[in-house]
This record gives C-alpha cells, structure tokens and sequence, in this order.
C-alpha cells in the first residue's frame, strides 16, 4: 500500500484520483498548474453545458406562446449576464473541488509539474521557485488542448478554438464552425439560438460521425431547420482574414464560407510535452498518447496516466473511471478498466446520449441484430413537454436477446440512456428490458417501447400495413 | 374540395401540369391523416428523382412520413415559404400548400395517376380496409 501519491493534473481525472485515494489513508499531493477541476470545469463539459442551459431558456421562452403563456414585448437575451451565470456556476464547482480537497487533507500545490522518475516530482510554482515533491507513486493527468493545425491563423479572436469559445463576451453576427464533432455540434446549437448565422464544415460525410447514422442524422435534420447549415464530405484548404474584419474559408469542393469568426473544433492533442516522460523513461504511443494498459500503468513502475493524456476515450467520466482504476492498483489492488460500457452524452438541441454498440458497427463486425425504435412523438409526455422530435433506439443480439446498444435523441436523451447502460452491463434482454415496468408518463416509456419494438411489439405503434 | 385539374399518386400525393413542369404536393386526405405539420425536409433544387422514389420528408405531431414522387424528374423549385409556416399545407393543400416543381423527364408517366373520380374512389378503398 502506498503511502504518498503525487497527482500531476487536476481535471476529473486527477481530482476524483486524488479524494479516492485520500479516503483510504493515501497521503496526496495534486500539481496544478492552471484552475483547479482542468478543462471540464474552467473550458469544457461544464461552460458548455451552462452556456447550453441559457439557450434552451431562450428557446422556451421564444416558443412560449406555444405554451399558452403570454409574454408582453420582444424575447431577448443579454449576453454579459450569460457569461456572468457561466462564470459562478464555473467558480461553484471549483471552489467545490477545493474544499474537497482541504476536507480530505489533499495538499494542492499550484503550479507546473514535470516527472523525475517514480518517486519525485519538480514543481515550478507560480512564483518561479522550485519545489520537489517524494512519493511512492505518480499519476499524470495532465489532460489535453484543442488540436491546432498550421492552416487556422489562430488570433483567439476571429480564428478561436472551444478555450475562447466559452469566454465570447459577444456573439458573432456568423460563425464557421470546422469540425461537426460533439465540441462543434454542441456550439453549433449555442450560437444559432443566440442569433448568429452558422455554417459548419465536416471532413466527414456526416455530423457526429461516431455516433449511430440514424442520431447523426436527426441531428442533421434538426441543424436544417434550425437554418444552421452544413458541409459535409469537404476539407478546409485556406483560411484567410481579410482586412474587413471577414474569415474567408475556402472549402475542397470550391465553395467558400465567409464568416465574422472562424471556431477550430478538430479534435484534442494531449498534453504530453515538457512533463518529463522521456527523462522518467515514461513511453508514448503511436500517436502521441501516454501508452499505458487496463491497469492504467505506464511503461514505468509506479507511474500511472489517466484520462485525455492516455488517447483511450476522451471524456470527463472515463477519466474519472479511470482514476478510480489507477489508485486501487497503486495502493496495492488489482483494478482493470472495461471500456465496454460507456454511455456518452451530447448536449445538442435535442441531445443525443448513446451506449454500446451503433447499428452499423453491428454490420460491420458481422453480428446478427434485432433493432427496435420508437419515436417521442408517440408519447403522450412528450406531447405535453411540446419536445416531440427524436427516437429511441434498441439494438440487441438476434440469438440471445441481450441488449447491446441503446442510441437516443430527443428531449433528457443524456439521462435516459443510463437505463440502457445497466442493461448492457447487466446482460439484460430486450424482452426484459420491455417487460420492466416504466411509469407512465414519462419520457423513459420511449425506452421499453423500442426494446418491445425489436420484436414488433411496441403498444404505440399502428399496425404495420401488409 | 379535391381539385379535379390535378392528378393523384396512390400515396396521396398530386400533381398540377402544366407544360413540362409538374407542381408537387399532397393531398387533403394526407393532411388530414398527418395532422398537425412540423416540418416539411425539402430537396435541394436540382436533385433528380424517380417516380416512387422518396421526394421529401414531412414531420407532423403524429408521425414523420415519406412523401414519394408522383413522377420522375429533376427538382426545379421548392417552397420556401414552408421552412418558416409548414402549418400551410393543412390550411391549403392544394394552393399554397405546395411542395416542389419538378421538371417532368417522362411525361408519360401522368397516365399512371388517378383522376380525382378514380381518387376518391380508391380512398373509400383505403378507408374501408
Ligand atoms: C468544449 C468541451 C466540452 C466538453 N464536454 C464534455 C462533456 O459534456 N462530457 C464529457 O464527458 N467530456 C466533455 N469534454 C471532455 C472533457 O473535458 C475531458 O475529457 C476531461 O476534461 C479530461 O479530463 P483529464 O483529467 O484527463 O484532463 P483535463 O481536464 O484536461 O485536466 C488536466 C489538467 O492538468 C493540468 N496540467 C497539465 N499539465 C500540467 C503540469 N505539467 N503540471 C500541472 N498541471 C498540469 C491542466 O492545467 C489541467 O487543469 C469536453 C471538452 C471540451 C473541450
């Protein structure tokens, strides 16, 4: 069992790594060199979803004649006390984290971490001194950073990427958004609701092009009409500022897409450098990542990596899972990560929460499937939130019944597709899955009626014509 | 109320002839069945389509359906009114109410729709079932 720890990172992989192990004696050390809680607190998951949560205010409110309620005057927003909202629910939870860590007795040294070997740590503090921490075993979480290609003129102003985008203190009249992954689909939504023209350009020949082709393209459909328009299939060749304060981008297909500003959202590149992993003997792998194995150990004993910095599957949750796994084998346990059931969540308008297999991975690998799907607007809940758009999705194996993939988009998609998590990782059956009682009305009832409807056997579904 | 100047599709959509250009919509009894219109997908002008084959998308509060092409033909014109006021199409299916122009490629094919009598008749057909 380990003494002394020293965690390098304190995203929500660091963090959870850190109370973990003080709850069970652990003394801990977390390097911090920027805020406390890493990009999921200051510039990721929780600006985002905050930033999120005034656009659909706004939208409700838009649509609240829809509703009966009558407002006098034009429904407008002030941005600066979006920003402001932002910022406090921000410092909240980090102010949060902080006091967890005084409560377990976690040391928090603020400043730049770089790795000496298992047992110490430099630290070069915010006032320029030196300090080594000795511990009996390391974990780096030193996360990621938005992936910058020579392409983009990055000026954090007209040319941004997601670290600038939650920060806006105004909204641009047009935005091009590169990249239609989760990042650029969530603020997709965001800047379209709060008034500006977007255009997003995809490599791909989708949006969301990890997600179930079915999700991707609802999405797709709700981006149109919410007149947010898209280039799919395409590369950006050139980007250029012109002296009209306009970002021309000139796409491969020919076309070009002027913008007030550009946001780069191409993926994540880890922060591996300048943390001392070459001098510790730490190795990476092929694509930059920390290499490390279920255990969440590295090529060096004693050293373990956890979260975006491993490359596995980049999120808040699978870094904390993470976490959890690192620090019981560090204190001496035999913890394993298991990838198989993650379930993630998109916060677009509507979200989409996933878990498990997609369809078209189940053609790909070749494994006989039952899909089942049952649209919102076939419940009455659903009527009565006036959040009719989307389906859930069942997919489940065609010889054992068991439930291997649930795909939602619609109105709460991210919490309800927990229920199809702990049926895949509990073995249930779609038969099971339906045959489970769900309160009545609720959005969950979309739920069992896609797992009866992989045997034709949803309720609210009309007869199907011969 | 169904116009007797158009012709009808067995999937309840029409279609209003005039030259080589076809104006596509659907019909009373689709609007009716649809209910509430939410969302019209649309084509892009240009895009070509078979007779048959799936022309456009319309969501309403009960169900989203396929529209499918009374005729083959390239699309020449969309309305655009509808992006903003889908709710057209069940206050004027026939008139304002439009989907699309098609540039007809196979004029012949008008000889496989129904006239309004033959319609009617078939939705009689249809409801009886
Ligand atoms: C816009 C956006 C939205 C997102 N939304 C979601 C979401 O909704 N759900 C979700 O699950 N995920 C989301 N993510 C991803 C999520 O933020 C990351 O997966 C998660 O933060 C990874 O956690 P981590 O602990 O590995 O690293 P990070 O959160 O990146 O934390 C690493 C920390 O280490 C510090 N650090 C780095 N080097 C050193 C050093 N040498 N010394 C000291 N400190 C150092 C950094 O300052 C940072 O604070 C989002 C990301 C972005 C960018």
């Amino acid at each position: 069992m380990a003494a002394k720890l020293t965690i390098i990172g304190s995203g929500p992989g660091g963090y959870v790594a850190a109370i973990r192990a003080a709850q069970q004696g652990t003394q801990v050390t977390i390097i911090e060199d920027d805020e406390v809680g890493g990009t999921c607190l200051n510039r990721g998951c929780i600006p985002t979803k905050t930033l999120i949560a005034s656009a659909e205010a706004l939208e409700s409110t838009r649509r609240a004649a829809d509703f009966g309620i009558e407002i006098p005057g034009e429904v407008g927003y002030n941005h600066a006390k979006i920003l402001d909202r932002k910022n406090k629910v921000v410092e909240t939870q980090v102010k949060g984290i902080r006091s967890l860590f005084r409560s377990w007795d976690i040391r928090l040294i603020e400043g730049r971490g770089v790795l000496h070997s298992a047992e110490a740590v430099r630290i070069v503090q915010k006032d320029g001194t030196t300090l080594d921490v000795k511990s009996d075993r390391v974990i780096i979480a030193t996360g990621s950073r938005p992936a910058r290609l020579p392409l983009f003129p990055f000026d954090g102003e007209t040319v941004i990427t997601s670290n600038e985008a939650v920060q806006l203190t105004s909204i641009p009249k047009s935005i091009c958004i590169v990249g239609a992954g989760v990042i650029g689909c969530e603020f997709a939504f965001i800047y379209r609701t709060l008034g500006s023209d977007v255009t997003m350009v995809e490599m791909l020949p989708r949006v969301l092009s990890t997600e179930d082709e079915e999700m991707s393209g609802l999405i797709a459909r709700e981006m149109k009409k919410a007149k947010i328009k898209i280039h799919a299939g395409v590369k950006i060749e050139a980007v250029e500022k012109t002296s009209d304060g306009i970002v021309r981008s000139r796409l491969s297909d020919g076309k070009e897409v002027s913008s007030e500003m550009v946001l780069v959202s191409i993926g994540r590149a880890m922060n591996t450098e300048e943390i001392g992993l070459e001098g510790a003997g730490v190795k990476k792998g092929k694509r930059g990542e920390i290499a490390v194995n279920e255990k969440m150990e590295t090529s060096v004993p004693g050293i373990y990596a956890i979260g975006d910095v491993t490359g596995t599957v980049m999120l808040a949750h699978v870094a904390s899972h993470q976490g959890l796994v690192a620090v019981e084998n560090a204190l001496g346990g035999d913890a394993a990560m298991d990838y198989a059931v993650i379930p993630s969540g998109i916060f677009t308008m509507p979200e989409v929460g996933s878990v498990g297999l997609r369809e078209h991975e189940a053609v790909e690998k070749g494994i006989a499937v039952n899909v089942g799907r049952f649209p919102f607007r076939g419940l009455a809940k659903a009527h009565a939130m006036g959040s009719i758009t989307g389906m859930a999705k069942v997919i489940s194996d065609h010889t054992t019944d068991k439930v291997l993939g649930v795909h939602i988009c619609g109105p709460h998609a991210t919490d309800l597709v927990h229920e199809g998590a702990l049926a895949i990782s509990t073995g249930t059956t779609a038969r099971e899955l339906g045959r489970m009682i769900h309160a009545h009305p609720t959005l969950a009832e979309a739920v069992m009626e896609a797992a009866e409807d992989t045997h034709g056997m949803a309720i609210y579904v009309p007869r199907p014509s011969s | 109320m169904n116009p007797d100047d158009i012709k009808y599709h067995r999937d309840h959509s029409w279609v209003r002839v005039e030259g080589k250009k076809a104006t596509i919509g659907i019909t009373d009894y689709a609007q009716q069945q649809l209910g509430d219109i939410v969302y019209v997908d649309l084509p892009e002008v240009e895009t070509e389509a078979d007779a048959d084959s799936e022309l456009s998308e319309i969501e309403s509060t009960k169900a989203t359906s396929p529209i499918l092409s009374p005729v083959s033909g390239v699309v020449g014109e969309v309305n655009e009114d509808l992006a903003d006021s889908p709710e057209i199409i069940n206050e004027d299916p026939y008139g304002n109410g439009w989907l699309m122009v098609l540039d007809m490629s196979d004029p012949s094919e008008l000889n496989d729709l129904m006239s309004k009598s033959e319609y009617e008749a078939y939705l009689k057909e249809v409801e009886e079932k």
